[in-house]
């Protein structure tokens, strides 16, 4: 196996490879197909069809209406989009909000503009597998609660967190509570129905999916109004002023398309390769814990070690420099030298975060990949091992 | 983040790296909690004064790895006069530089080898421990690296005023409420000042 940068990615969770056919389809946008969509002309109306055709097949993957689906520039503006839509509409004077500490910072940023503006915000915490319970959900709903926010798959993590319950919770809440999901890492990793989820809004995003960067969609509910944020020509969207890139869009419905066929078949291919991860480095390397649920409480993609004695960002350059893409929670990779802040609030040390390690796999990963991977962590770990004046042999 | 090529040179193949046998001193710097922690072995010529041998461990992360090894290349075969009278700045040097925010690791590995050879002064009758003052406060906050430009915080004036008395440090500093290092320069200055036994409380006051 040659190793040039890169060759073997499991940084899955913040971006995926785009498929090839993916990148074929875009290819005929970006060169024959140019056209601006929305005008009268023959070229205007085929470029629009691609519109329609990107939110048909969106709508299909969640199993909802094309009318109910909104393209955006991708997951943040979504979020965006839907949470201060929803609060302009429905309580543009003020309220209560809930969300978690270990909620997607999109969702935590906004909580904090949003408390600025005024709203209160209640920050359920989350256990030692990172699940937030519905209890602790119905324990915080006051008389003014406006609004409720989740991350369905947590993305430090991989936990998922009990949808069923908070909608049986939302339900018997006496008075009316929006809903808002980032499913940013539950799209194409598990299955998702709008006629069964009973969320409000929900956000996704072409790039996790291996479709192109820079585009995403909201779902929202029938009934439900969303202030518009976005003002400017509208094209095809109430809620999105300003113009397309059909590129990005032909490029998300073929990433949909290819994930959503057969999304059982994808979700037991993610969940073997992990399997098969987390065993090998079990197996391989002596005083390794996992961090986060096993079992189906946790995403197929996701595994996140926590390797003792040694740092973060030390193995991970280490493994860059063979080739081998992963994340890390360490203070010293992050931008503002803190720890990650789940690995933080799901109660573990400042030491079990600077050594924690994230790998997310994808359709693309083999157990060859795998073994190569685990084979130069065991040689990284023992080499920094045998540099850390912490460690202690078992 | 960019590491020079040396950085990454040293960091992949560390000088000196491991525990000696029977040193003559050794210093620990740092902690697992802010995740990097520096141990120095030294083993010095009695007659002559010398660093024979030197090495070090290390928990922490690229950066902090290279620059514990440049240290120890630095001082190896120096008198102990010469090594006090290496900066974090050579250290930084000899690799072709560091990133800003990484600049704290070379000032660990520089501090762990004085604290080193002060251990050894000590151990030997050379010198006294010395008292805990202003000055040593002072001294410390000379330590603390802004990691945004990657300058010491007494440099860059950012230090307002520095109090002493009975065990009670108060330290008034100068960063602005939305800066993002805010947080991490207070507890950096935590971590440096709590290891002195005469240090009781520290208060630091943030506009």
């Amino acid at each position: 196996m040659t190793m040039t940068k890169g060759a073997i990615y499991l940084d899955n969770c913040m971006t995926t490879k785009p498929a090839p056919e993916v990148v074929e389809v875009m290819r005929e946008y970006q060169t024959e197909r140019f056209w601006y969509p929305g005008s009268f002309v023959s070229t205007g109306e085929a470029a629009n069809t691609i519109i329609e055709e990107a939110k048909t097949a969106v709508a299909g993957s969640l199993g909802a209406d094309a009318k109910d689906i909104h393209l955006t520039s991708g997951g943040t503006l979504a979020n965006n989009l839907a949470l201060k839509g929803l609060l302009s509409a429905n309580a543009p004077s003020g309220g209560h909000i809930i969300c978690s500490v270990v909620d997607y910072p999109d969702l935590l940023t906004n909580a904090a503009w949003l408390e600025k503006q005024g709203y209160q915000v209640t920050y359920l915490p989350a256990d030692q597998d990172g699940f937030v319970s519905a209890e602790a959900l119905h324990n915080a709903i006051r008389n003014d609660t406006v609004l409720f926010m989740t991350t369905i798959v947590n993305h430090v993590i991989g936990t998922i967190q009990p949808m069923a319950a908070y909608k049986a919770v939302l339900e018997q809440a006496g008075h009316r509570i929006f809903w808002h999901a980032d499913a940013g890492q539950a799209y194409g990793k598990m299955p998702l129905d709008m006629r069964e989820l009973g969320v409000d809004t929900l956000s996704v995003s072409a790039h996790k999916i291996h479709g192109p960067q820079g585009v995403g969609a909201l779902y929202v509910k029938p009934g439900v109004k969303i202030g518009q944020l976005l003002h400017g020509v509208k094209r095809a969207d109430n809620l999105q002023a300003g113009g397309y890139n059909p590129a990005l869009l032909a490029g998300f419905a073929k990433a949909v398309e290819l994930t959503f066929t057969d999304l059982p078949a994808q979700v037991k291919y993610l969940r073997d390769i992990s399997d098969y991860l987390l065993k090998k480095i079990e197996t391989t390397i002596p005083q390794v814990e996992l961090n986060g649920p096993g079992g189906a409480g946790r995403v197929a993609h996701n595994i996140n070690v926590t390797i003792d004695f040694i740092e973060g960002e030390a193995m991970a350059m280490m493994l860059d420099l063979s080739g081998v893409t992963v994340a890390t929670g360490s203070a010293c990779a992050s931008q503002g030298l803190t720890p990650n802040y789940v690995l933080m609030a799901i109660g573990k040390n400042h030491m079990q975060s600077h050594g924690s390690l994230k790998f997310t796999v994808s359709r693309y990963t083999t157990k060859a990949e795998i073994d190569y991977t685990v084979d130069k962590l065991a040689e990284v770990a023992r080499e920094l091992r045998k540099r850390s004046p912490l460690y202690k042999e078992q | 983040m960019e590491y020079s090529q040396k950085v990454l040179e040293h960091f992949m193949h560390p000088h000196n790296v491991g525990k000696l046998e029977h040193p003559d001193a050794v210093a620990t710097e740092g902690s697992p909690a802010c995740g990097d922690q520096v141990t120095v072995y030294l083993k010095v010529n009695e007659e002559t004064r010398i660093i024979d041998d030197i090495s070090f461990l290390s928990y922490g992360c690229a950066s902090n790895i290279a620059t514990a090894s440049i240290i120890t290349d630095l001082a190896k075969g120096r008198s102990l006069e010469e090594a006090k009278q290496i900066t974090y700045k050579d250290a930084m040097e000899a690799l072709d530089g560091l990133p800003p925010v990484k600049v704290h690791c070379s000032v660990l590995a520089a501090d762990t080898l004085h604290q080193a050879i002060s251990n050894y002064e000590i151990a030997k009758g050379l010198k006294e421990v010395p008292d805990f003052t202003k000055d040593t406060i002072v001294d410390e906050l000379k330590k603390i690296i802004y990691p945004q430009v990657g300058e010491d915080i007494v440099s860059l004036k950012m230090v307002k005023y520095v109090g002493y008395s009975n065990g009670e440090v108060t330290i008034d500093l100068n960063i602005a409420a939305f800066d993002t290092w805010r947080d991490n320069v207070a507890e950096e200055i935590r971590e440096h000042l709590q290891k002195y036994p005469a240090v009781k409380n520290i208060q630091i006051n943030l506009p």
